[in-house]
């Protein structure tokens, strides 16, 4: 990044390879929008390359591409509303030797993910599936590593409420997917 | 103790760094509550939902992103060395000492006074205007981008229209529509983009997507516009892709015949 910063756009290419997949999954997860994860991703790296003066060495590179991840996000966000937020077919795919419980449970629980609070899900997001450290969480969210650590608690407890709710009525659930109707809650 | 009290703890033994009695603490508690045990099952099944794979497209998107940008930043290097050259007026260093400087002040004094009485109010108008200007143009690059990426072709087809508009669009458009021209579903938005884009041959990364898209592309129409859009250049560097493009075995027989002609005339 240092290099990228001090003007070899080429290095770029490098950050690329081997970022877009963990950004677009980020998006992916949070949004339930292919098209759009796409773009954003795209929007990330422009945003590096305008702001990559403003990165100081020492920055713990991660947590600083989440941050415009982010900040890229919630500026879409700003100008226009989700209008598709979940794409049914974005559901786990069927997988060779999978037992079908299972595949019919990890599919409830994405779409119960779909159903959490969108602060909850980008928590979850950041922290199961990406897989970064609660500090660089707590920086990202602006808060201390104890409260990410409360919230994500929370954030579990609610999944697994939806969960029960999604399982006690999984044809009213399929219903519901097949119109889309998954709109992610406003950030409050 | 409390779930409440659990919940600081459990993320980490959820994660598998918690050691010592804080883990036995949090194994005891997770033998004893329903709830938190089930949230760390949940915390497992989570692994189930596989990642989702970005498109091939993105690298190229990427690709001619970073073209376009650079192609940007290249000519403000260039303004950066003009600059650089302008420092042949050190010869009037002298300028800077005290008395230059109450001299200057005193010429550029004068001649401010003289100016703002000659020109004030058309002075201010033009530069309201200029701020307008560019204010207006940015409005109309992202009217563009935003239609460029709608789900209907005609708004697409608009947002290509709306580029036409401006004669040096911003990095991000000008991506925008070289991934129209390569990847765009409908060949009316493709064709469209190509129109537009023959207008910026001056930035070379425009020529050699459409070079690219030469090979890409499956639509006899829009192999044509390329070709004829290659001669019209005199791109004499698309001659390779040209004789490329001939030796496909299935390609369009008039496709071939024009890439013939376009060869002999390139050189």
């Amino acid at each position: 990044m240092l290099q990228v910063r001090d003007g070899a756009g080429e290095t770029l290419g490098v950050l690329f390879e081997r970022y877009h997949a963990p950004l677009y999954n980020f998006y992916a997860k949070l949004t339930g929008d292919r098209a759009l994860s796409e773009d954003l991703v795209q929007e990330v790296f422009l945003r590096i390359l305008r702001h990559r003066q403003t990165f100081r060495d020492g920055t713990p590179f991660r947590a600083w591409i989440y941050q415009i991840a982010r900040n890229a996000r919630i500026d879409h966000f700003r100008k226009s509303r989700p209008q598709v937020p979940f794409e049914p077919e974005m559901a786990p795919a069927v997988t060779p030797g999978d037992p079908a419980q299972q595949q019919q449970e990890s599919e409830l629980l994405h779409r119960a993910m779909m159903e959490l609070p969108e602060e909850k899900r980008e928590l979850l997001v950041l922290c199961r599936f990406q897989e970064l450290p609660y500090e660089d969480v707590a920086r990202l969210v602006g808060c201390g590593v104890a409260t990410v650590k409360v919230r994500i608690h929370r954030a579990m407890q609610e999944l697994r409420q939806i969960f029960h709710q999604l399982q006690a009525a999984p044809a009213n659930s399929t219903q519901r997917a097949a119109a889309q109707s998954f709109p992610p809650r406003r950030m409050t | 103790m409390k779930c409440e009290e659990i919940a600081v703890l459990l993320p980490d033994y959820l994660r598998e760094v918690l050691q010592g009695d804080q883990k036995k603490v949090v194994e005891r508690h997770l033998e004893s509550c329903v709830e938190c045990s089930e949230v760390a099952g949940l915390w497992k099944q989570l692994a189930l939902i596989p990642d989702e794979q970005p498109s091939p497209a993105g690298r190229a998107r990427f690709d001619a992103m970073l073209q376009a940008y650079q192609a940007g930043q290249g000519s403000e290097v260039v303004t950066r060395r003009a600059d650089k050259g302008a420092s042949i007026w050190s010869v009037f260093q002298w300028l800077r000492s005290p008395v230059g400087a109450v001299a200057w002040s005193i010429a550029l004094v004068a001649l401010g006074t003289y100016m703002g009485l000659q020109l004030g109010s058309a002075k201010s108008n033009s530069q309201d205007l200029a701020a307008m200007h560019t204010e207006l143009t940015s409005m109309r690059q992202m009217v563009a981008l935003s239609m460029l990426q709608q789900q209907s072709a005609s708004q697409r087809l608009e947002g290509v229209t709306w580029t036409r508009r401006e004669e040096h669009l911003d990095p991000q458009v000008l991506s925008a529509l070289m991934h129209t021209l390569r990847y765009d579903q409908s060949v009316d938005v493709r064709l469209a983009a190509l129109d537009a884009l023959s207008r910026h041959a001056g930035q070379p990364q425009v020529k050699k997507t459409v070079v690219d898209a030469l090979q890409e592309q499956q639509s006899p129409l829009m192999q044509v516009a390329l070709i004829d859009q290659l001669v019209e250049w005199r791109d004499a560097e698309a001659a390779p892709g040209l004789k490329k493009l001939r030796q496909l075995p299935n390609l369009n027989p008039t496709v071939r015949q024009r890439a013939d002609w376009a060869i002999s005339k390139l050189n």
